[in-house]
């Protein structure tokens, strides 16, 4: 430590190390909250906001911002200093889509293809595991992790409630939960680590899909056989009990949440459409240039004109605390940038980052998903991706050990992430006992599978 | 978390019980009277007319307890155990004058009620009104199903739509209780939290709604079986004895069908007992 520091101090006078350290210690202890969010009975954005607060107060105190207009297009305007410290871009998208996906909830498409799906597995428990499985994948992939958890686990709770099969119902969570951690690697929108690192990084919408999308197909389908395995969920042994659990499930009426037929089959186009537009951002002249937050942003514009009315109600379910815990983490993080704390964590980490190739790639990974298992695998995401940005040529290998990583990590912990804190959150309604280290025993064998089969993603195909 | 319940709510809403079709079992009816031997077998004929015994439907026959067979609730009641019947055909009054003030089941039919786990057909006494016995020796053309629960209760339909003949028009009516919903409205309109408008309008919305899909699930099954049978709703808010009276006069019925317990209670249920005492003039089929 102290020889990064002498570096530093060497590199920039103009930053004393003991004022880095000060930044470290708040960086600390912002992390640490985070972590202890449900016991401090605090929402993320009050969390980060007060430590924004404080970055920049200090911040200003020692010199370290960069005050003064700044240019845009040629024109000088003045912002304070913490607006252009927020990535817009990365708001633009969470904010478009989030809405975007719950507008197009109220058509009943997602729910339909849920019930489908309950209906075609005829009631059997592991098809039913196989086909909520894929389920979560592609509705985290294409909606976001959360709301994918939302949708199959309380569908979950339901349909096992009526096929008399709770004693199934934390095995299915479980997996459902872990899941959503994998669909979230499919494509660069699925989840926000995706985001951040895929931006800084540059890689495009498609090729970010191709590349991850074997890995997604191998490690869903050892997650849902070693869910079966572990958990006893089997096919149903005689045909009495299939016709029975046939009939439980014909009692469900896809077409029950669907209030418009030409909402329900609008909202189906939309949601291709936006995919689409979405995978071909980078390459559509004009939209390229407007960026992805925008296409967000408009489809759920165009998905509101049918709720215009009550569009205020839509407004009000967005998940502001998300919102507002992103833009106070760019806040802090920018401080931090200016405090040389980036620089300081960039160069500890540049024993792995500089080790050989595969060393470096599968140390990165393993770093990044143990952190990110303690803590939210946002900021982790968002602090890598300023560390390498600000390093020449890095190997893609390590881009994408950053992407794994940060993204897996969250099946190591309840707190990982945000999907598998909703899969908890769910197994607590049903009364099911499931402790902190509960959870860890039941999902470790799943994480170090996922991890391991990263670590060898990545260094066979990257 | 208001979205696990949001999402929640939509999965439970789409999970609506069906309507399983299973012939209602008759075997062989047990008529039970306290009248002599003319007046008795042209009872048993008028029962016929509903159950089938007299010939429209695969109903073996049926048995007579006379008023000479019994003198006592004690004495009656050993005479069905001994038959084990799937179904008694009585009339409101047994063994009693009552049924002259319709205050009353009358204490045998009471009893029989509360006690024999069969369904009771109880006819209007056969010393009613002219007009009473005439409408009853009709026969059977128009059927109510009644309650305030109709979502899943399959043996209600599956019965009722046994004594509706071919032709015939079965009415599957769910009336909600309007107290009991404006008793919990008041409290909802006390909660500051809670829209009470939206709540009103969802939640009735909701309850009427579950009566309708289970409606529907009835009509697409009996079209299934080629039954004969027209399927007529009524789903609404009301108050139940009055408003019942009400769609009964309506609807021109010439059977309701109710159920009278509730699980884990032994006597007829209050509904149930109000109902069958208040209704005195048109048979009524008690599950």
């Amino acid at each position: 430590m102290s020889f990064y520091l002498g570096w530093i101090s060497e590199a920039h006078p103009a930053v004393p190390a003991w004022v880095t350290l000060l930044f470290v210690s708040i960086l600390t202890a912002m992390i640490l909250c985070l972590a202890f969010e449900e016991k401090l009975h605090a929402k993320k954005s009050v969390i980060a906001g007060l430590f924004a607060i404080l970055c920049l107060l200090l911040g200003a105190v020692f010199g370290l911002l960069p005050f003064g207009p700044i240019s845009v297009g040629g024109h000088e305007i003045n912002l304070p200093v913490y607006i252009p410290a927020i990535d817009w871009g990365v708001i633009a998208i969470i904010l478009g889509s989030s809405l975007f996906v719950d507008v197009t909830s109220r058509t009943g498409l997602f729910t339909w293809i849920a019930i489908r799906l309950t209906k075609a597995s005829g009631g059997d428990p592991l098809k039913l595991l196989v086909f909520y499985g894929l389920m979560t994948v592609v509705f985290s992939a294409v909606l976001n992790n959360v709301t994918a958890m939302i949708i199959v686990g309380s569908l979950s709770g339901v349909s096992l409630k009526k096929l008399q099969q709770e004693d199934k119902l934390l095995g299915f969570l479980l997996v459902e939960g872990l899941l959503t951690n994998i669909g979230g690697l499919l494509t660069l929108v699925s989840s926000v680590p995706n985001i951040i690192v895929g931006n800084a990084a540059g890689i495009a919408f498609i090729d970010f899909f191709l590349k991850s999308s074997a890995y997604v197909l191998v490690a869903t389908i050892v997650t849902i056989a070693l869910g079966s395995r572990l958990f006893g969920i089997h096919r149903l042994s005689s045909e009495e009990e299939r016709e029975q659990a046939r009939e439980l499930v014909a009692g469900f009426d896809e077409n029950d949440g669907i209030e418009s037929r030409f909402f329900f089959w609008f909202g189906a186009m939309m949601t291709g459409l936006f995919i689409l537009t979405i995978a071909s951002t980078s390459v559509l002249p004009y939209i390229q240039d407007l960026g992805m937050g925008f296409v967000a942003l408009s489809f759920a514009g165009i998905m509101l004109v049918r709720y215009k009315a009550v569009a205020d109600k839509f407004y009000e379910a967005i998940d502001w605390d998300l919102l507002g815990f992103f833009a106070a983490l760019f806040v802090v993080i920018n401080v931090m940038e200016h405090a040389l704390v980036l620089q300081l964590i960039g160069t500890g980490l540049s024993t792995i980052i500089d080790a050989p190739s595969d060393i470096a790639a599968a140390g990165l990974l393993a770093v990044s998903a143990i952190f990110s298992s303690v803590t939210d695998n946002i900021p982790l995401a968002a602090m890598l991706a300023k560390i390498l940005q600000a390093r020449e040529h890095v190997p893609e290998q390590l881009w994408w050990s950053v992407i794994f990583g940060a993204n897996l990590g969250g099946n190591l912990t309840p707190i990982g992430s945000a999907s598998t804190l909703v899969a908890v959150t769910i197994i607590h309604k049903y009364k099911i006992k499931l402790s902190f280290a509960g959870f860890i025993r039941k999902a470790l064998p799943y994480a170090l599978v996922h991890i391991a089969l990263a670590i060898i993603y990545v260094l066979l195909f990257f | 978390m208001t979205r696990i319940d949001q999402f929640e709510s939509v999965f439970k809403s789409a999970d609506k019980p069906l309507f399983r079709y299973e012939p209602f079992s008759v075997g062989t009816p047990l008529v039970l009277t306290d009248l002599d031997d003319e007046a008795a077998e042209s009872f048993a004929v008028l029962s016929g007319k509903y159950t089938g015994a007299g010939g429209s439907r695969e109903v073996s026959g049926q048995r007579v307890i006379k008023g000479s067979d019994f003198a006592t609730i004690e004495e009656c009641l050993d005479l069905i155990a001994g038959e084990k019947p799937d179904l008694i055909c009585t009339y409101r009054g047994l063994h009693s004058d009552c049924w002259r003030w319709g205050q009353s089941l009358g204490s045998y039919v009471e009893v029989l009620t509360q006690t024999v786990k069969v369904p009771v057909l109880v006819f209007p006494h056969p010393a009613s009104a002219a007009e009473t016995i005439a409408a009853a020796e009709a026969g059977c053309r128009h059927v109510m199903a009644m309650t305030d629960h109709l979502a899943g209760d399959s043996r209600l339909v599956n019965a009722a739509l046994f004594f509706t003949p071919a032709q015939g028009t079965l009415h599957l009516t769910n009336l909600e209780d309007q107290q009991v919903f404006e008793r919990y409205m008041e409290a909802i309109d006390k909660i500051p939290s809670i829209d009470s408008a939206a709540a009103r309008d969802s939640v009735l919305a909701q309850i009427l709604k579950e009566a309708r899909d289970y409606i529907k699930s009835c009509r697409a099954v009996v079209e299934e079986q080629a039954l004969d049978v027209e399927i007529q709703e009524t789903v609404e808010l009301g108050l139940h004895v009055a408003d019942y009276k009400r769609l009964a006069a309506a609807r021109d019925v010439d059977l309701l069908v109710m159920n009278t317990r509730d699980s884990g209670q032994l006597a007829m249920h209050g509904l149930a007992y109000e109902l069958a005492v208040e209704l005195n003039d048109i048979p009524l089929l008690l599950l």
